[in-house]
């Protein structure tokens, strides 16, 4: 590396597809090669049944991680997503307990968790008031807010059909399902259509995009929109997935989602991104937790382990994007 | 630099359209208006008790304001705090460091764990959000593992005098606070070393070419960052006389809270150490004055929440106004 | 590339660290404290009186004289929000009411920090409050600032989770610490048999309650119930899913070896009781563990949990409070043997400045459906 490094949004927009995949595949191969350096030691964490409930109990991070990532990439940030999932699956489970139908309960907390998104997409980008600030206040807001009104009372004696969680769609469990499909749907809009593709374009360089026909203030509430509408997908299976609803904010959930957005390979400086990356980030830090308890590590040191392993793949993401980086130059 | 220091102020004097001035009215008017409500408020005592509590996440915010105004950020600093509370609690229970030995210790410690930040967000170049966010996982994890979770207890009764003590009537760490508030205050409005800060935040590229030494100034402050989490570690076991590895948690948004509060941009290249200062006593003072009008706990966020944006939102419109 | 070799060595560099503190620790429960236990005798038999103490609680100095006059009280717990703090804080509400002359209102940080809880009690003692009542995160952490209180002239009662006597003028214990261990370690035992292995879900190994029950009932199983095995302890905060999630990875990691479960927190319980539903293992798996009725009926009547132990959260904030009147009143001094607790009738002192509330309380089939909270 010379001195001067490559600034990093300003890599030729050709090589972009084999970043995305060789960016997929190193996290495809960590989560792989890890399950079986831990099935080695107990082989017991390759049954069927653990793989499948690591995904299951995990699936809503990896969900919500899709549009953190979208909002990474944008150039933004949300802090509010955790406090939001608490305080919209209190709404579901508040439904569904007073009878409503049970789709009016799944669908309320989607709807709203867009409108909560995109009012504070809205203050981002036309009152231009930084993403953290906004989000930030809004945490603060939805968390004493939740607590003031419940009192913090949970909400127990969910009436069965309301357990989304639960069903399967062809063989596959629910939750399982729409993390893969919500994944698959989200990268393919990103890659290809014109709205997607706008997002890297004002994460990149907001002056450049509004040269180049992108309204940049439109796209930032449409993603912020569009995170609203994943999160309320991750609350149904969040709020589904156990028996009673905790009317509290999931302590730390923003940091969770937010780690699984940026060891996806988002760059906190916007512009670049996959949101499979994120995905899969979020099952290999599942993944992670798992697997410390099944090698026998000192509980007391699994904390610092799994930063440490979190740490391992950042760097050598990074480490391989800047050698990829001044190869391309060299051409 | 800034951008407030190029807005054309021809009608209106300049200091007036800044920031911090603004902040500081609306500061001044919340302040009035909770005194009227409560006459405990106030009071000497109060407001000094007040500066005591707020210290640990003052001492903080001071080099996070040279972080994000080089348009970095530093989210392990709660971590640091934990990590380095315990190592004061375990050099001085489990090594027998004698106690000052120990708090130079857990202060090295804290410098250290801030230097690998930097260290490696310059030489690996992995963007700061993404190093603290996995060192906050890994300094919070080796605080749990080197205390294995037990709390360390029982130190000299002279050692509290930090915390607890008070000197002409002033808490002493409030007295410790502002001795650093100035310093800092001096090296980043009157020095080369803050005028590089500025350059790096407003555009890193051209601070290279100006031939600024942009790596070696970042390690100092990540460095200063992890220093003061340690600073405050001593001074927080200090004031509740135990020592946690919890210590901390959580402190990374009251203090990004104060420093964006206070003006700093958070995309880097504005922010003054004054509007740091006003960002945090806003803070601690809505929240004690509304505590002592009997606005409970839970809302009382709510309106720190709405505090954060409106106050955000008014200072900035009146400044695109006033341009 | 030279960072990620560095990188790796500091990871394996901790693993073995891990590995050295965990075969130093061996022989001792993962959760545990390291303070002294006194196990119960096993078996049905009552509990033998412990020796009378000296008073070592703390006074407020120069506390005006509101004997039969209207006082205000604020309870700070450790953290509001939750479903135990909400029954505590409800009991506090029905003494008020039937004392009549105690104004009464819960305060606290969302999340248990001892750093927010100090902060809410300093804001209190400058508000000018009569009493306070608490539950501490950390008993030490949170004593100068009690001692400040008793210094103004404030009285200090706390409940649920002590702190040291000396910032305090009477502790109301929800049941002892050995007693709730013997509760629950007999629980396990008789639902596993007494060679069985279990696992233990808890909130974090730093909660003071948490560790002192582990160390507890470690030390009663040591004595009573020998070749019970313990397998690991893991944290779960107090979140629903986390507990879940860790909760079914014991189960994954141990298969057959697993015959029960503890849930020390009224989180970890329900959640660890849902794993074991899920994966379907009731009946095979025991579930055993402090919670609250409410979350607990489906496991219940699905007899996937036998029983539940616990005391009553509300009878505790209800006792705390009378103790806080009779302590303005002057009807409780120290030396004193009992306290008059309204509809809870005689309350003894034990452990010189300790209320008892009284034995834990096991909710079953039988009995579940008669509490809500």
């Amino acid at each position: 590396m010379s001195a001067i490094p490559v600034p990093r949004l300003a890599l030729p927009r050709a090589g972009i597809f084999r970043r995305f995949a060789s960016q997929e595949a190193l996290l495809a191969l960590a989560v792989i090669g890890l399950a079986i350096a831990v099935g080695f030691v107990n082989p017991r964490f390759l049954a069927y049944r653990n793989l499948a409930d690591i995904l299951l109990g995990n699936a809503y991070i990896a969900i919500a991680a899709i549009g953190m990532s979208m909002v990474i990439i944008s150039g933004n940030i949300d802090i509010s997503v955790g406090a939001l999932i608490g305080v919209l699956a209190t709404v579901s489970g508040s439904l569904a307990v007073a009878g409503a139908p049970t789709l009016v309960a799944w669908i309320v907390p989607v709807v709203l968790g867009v409108l909560v998104m995109a009012a504070q997409g809205a203050v981002v980008a036309y009152l231009r008031i930084p993403a953290i600030v906004v989000t930030l206040g809004m945490m603060s807001i939805l968390k004493g807010g939740l607590i003031s009104v419940t009192g913090g009372k949970w909400i127990t004696d969910l009436p069965q059909g309301f357990h989304l969680a639960d069903l399967n769609l062809l063989g596959v469990p629910m939750p399982v399902a729409i993390m893969v499909v919500a994944t698959a749907l989200a990268a393919l809009w990103m890659r290809y259509s014109a709205s997607g593709r706008a997002i890297y374009a004002t994460g990149g360089n907001a002056e450049a995009a509004r040269l180049c026909g992108v309204n940049p203030q439109r796209t930032v509430v449409m993603v912020f929109a569009l995170h609203g509408f994943f999160a309320g997908i991750a609350t149904l299976v969040y709020a589904t997935q156990l028996r009673v609803i905790q009317s509290t904010t999931p302590p730390g959930l923003e940091l969770t989602v937010i780690t699984a957005a940026v060891v996806g390979g988002v760059s906190i400086l916007g512009g670049v991104g996959t949101v499979v990356g994120a995905t899969l980030a979020a099952i290999l830090i599942a993944e992670i937790t798992s697997a410390l308890v099944f090698v026998n590590i000192s509980p007391y040191w699994t904390d610092s382990l799994r930063g440490g392993l979190i740490l391992a793949t950042v760097i050598a993401d990074i480490v391989r994007r800047r050698r990829r980086a001044s190869r391309g130059r060299r051409i | 630099m800034s951008v407030f220091a190029a807005s054309p102020g021809r009608r209106v004097p300049k200091w007036l359209a800044r920031h911090e001035t603004l902040l500081a009215i609306i500061l001044v008017a919340a302040l009035a208006g909770l005194g009227a409500f409560n006459n405990r408020f106030l009071t000497v005592d109060n407001l000094l008790n007040q500066g005591r509590l707020m210290t640990e996440i003052g001492l903080i915010a001071l080099p996070m304001t040279f972080v994000i105004i080089t348009g970095g950020i530093d989210l392990s600093v709660g971590a640091i705090v934990g990590l380095s509370a315990v190592m004061l609690g375990y050099s001085w229970k489990t090594f027998g460091f004698p106690l000052p030995l120990a708090i130079a210790f857990a202060l090295a410690v804290g410098g250290l764990a801030g230097f690998v930040n930097g260290f490696v967000i310059t030489r690996v170049k992995v963007p700061p959000l993404i190093m603290t966010i996995a060192t906050l996982a890994l300094y919070r994890g080796l605080a749990e593992g080197v205390s294995q979770a037990r709390s360390v207890r029982g130190y000299p009764e002279w050692f509290y005098g930090l915390g607890q003590g008070e000197w002409l009537g002033v808490p002493t760490q409030l007295l410790l606070l502002v001795v650093l508030i100035v310093i800092a205050g001096v090296a980043l409005d009157r020095t080369t070393f803050g005028r590089t800060l500025y350059a790096i935040g407003s555009n890193e590229t051209a601070a290279r070419f100006s031939a600024l030494d942009v790596d070696r100034t970042k390690v100092v402050i990540y460095t200063l960052s992890g220093l003061a989490s340690g600073l405050a570690a001593v001074v927080l076991v200090s004031r509740v006389t135990t020592t946690r590895m919890d210590m901390g948690m959580g402190y990374e948004l009251d203090v990004i809270a104060a420093v964006v509060l206070g003006g700093t941009s958070i995309f880097g290249g504005a922010g003054t150490i004054w509007g740091t200062v006003i960002g945090l006593v806003m803070i601690q003072l809505l929240k004690n004055g509304l505590a002592l009008t009997g606005v409970k706990g839970d809302a009382t966020i709510v309106v720190i929440g709405v505090a954060l944006i409106m106050s955000t939102l008014i200072a900035s419109s009146l400044q695109r106004r006033r341009e | 590339m030279k960072a990620r070799y560095l990188t790796t060595a500091a990871a394996a560099a901790l693993a073995l660290a891990g590995l050295a503190t965990a075969a130093n620790a061996a022989g001792k429960w993962d959760g545990g404290d390291d303070l002294a236990t006194s196990p119960l005798e096993c078996g049905m038999g009552p509990a033998a009186p412990a020796a009378p103490m000296k008073y070592d609680g703390g006074q407020p100095t120069n506390a005006a004289d509101k004997a039969g006059k209207e006082i205000v009280v604020v309870d700070v717990p450790k953290l509001i929000g939750i479903g135990y703090f909400n029954a505590t804080a409800k009991g506090i509400q029905d003494a008020a009411k039937d004392i009549g002359n105690v104004k009464a209102k819960t305060d606290g940080p969302t999340e248990a920090k001892i750093d927010e809880q100090i902060k809410f009690i300093d804001n209190y003692i400058t508000s000018g409050v009569d009493g306070i009542l608490f539950a501490a995160n950390d008993p030490v952490a949170i004593a100068p600032v009690l001692k400040k209180a008793l210094s103004k002239g404030i009285h200090v009662v706390g409940y649920d989770a002590n702190s040291t006597p000396d910032a305090r003028e009477w502790f109301v214990n929800q049941s002892p610490f050995n007693g709730i261990a013997k509760s629950m370690v007999d629980a396990m035992a008789k639902e596993t048999g007494e060679d069985g292995s279990f696992a233990i879900v808890t909130s974090t190994f730093t909660t003071p309650n948490q560790a002192r029950w582990i160390a507890e009932m470690q030390a009663y199983a040591a004595k009573c119930h020998p070749k019970l095995n313990w397998l690991e302890t893991v944290e779960a905060q107090e979140d629903n899913n986390l507990s879940f999630n860790q909760a079914t990875t014991l189960i994954n990691k141990h298969g057959d070896k697993l015959k029960g479960i503890f849930g020390m927190t009224s989180v970890a319980t329900p959640a660890s009781a849902e794993a074991v539903t899920k994966a379907g293992q009731c009946g095979k798996v025991a579930v055993v563990g402090l919670a609250t009725p409410n979350a607990m009926k489906p496991y219940v009547h699905s007899d996937c949990v036998k029983s539940v132990v616990l005391w009553n959260p509300i009878d505790l904030g209800y006792a705390a409070t009378y103790v806080m009147r009779a302590a303005v009143d002057g009807k409780l001094k120290p030396g004193d043997t009992s306290v008059d607790a309204g509809k809870l009738g005689k309350l003894n002192v034990i452990n010189g400045s300790e209320i008892l509330l009284g034995a834990p309380y096991i909710f079953d089939k039988a009995n579940i459906d008669k509490f809500d909270f």
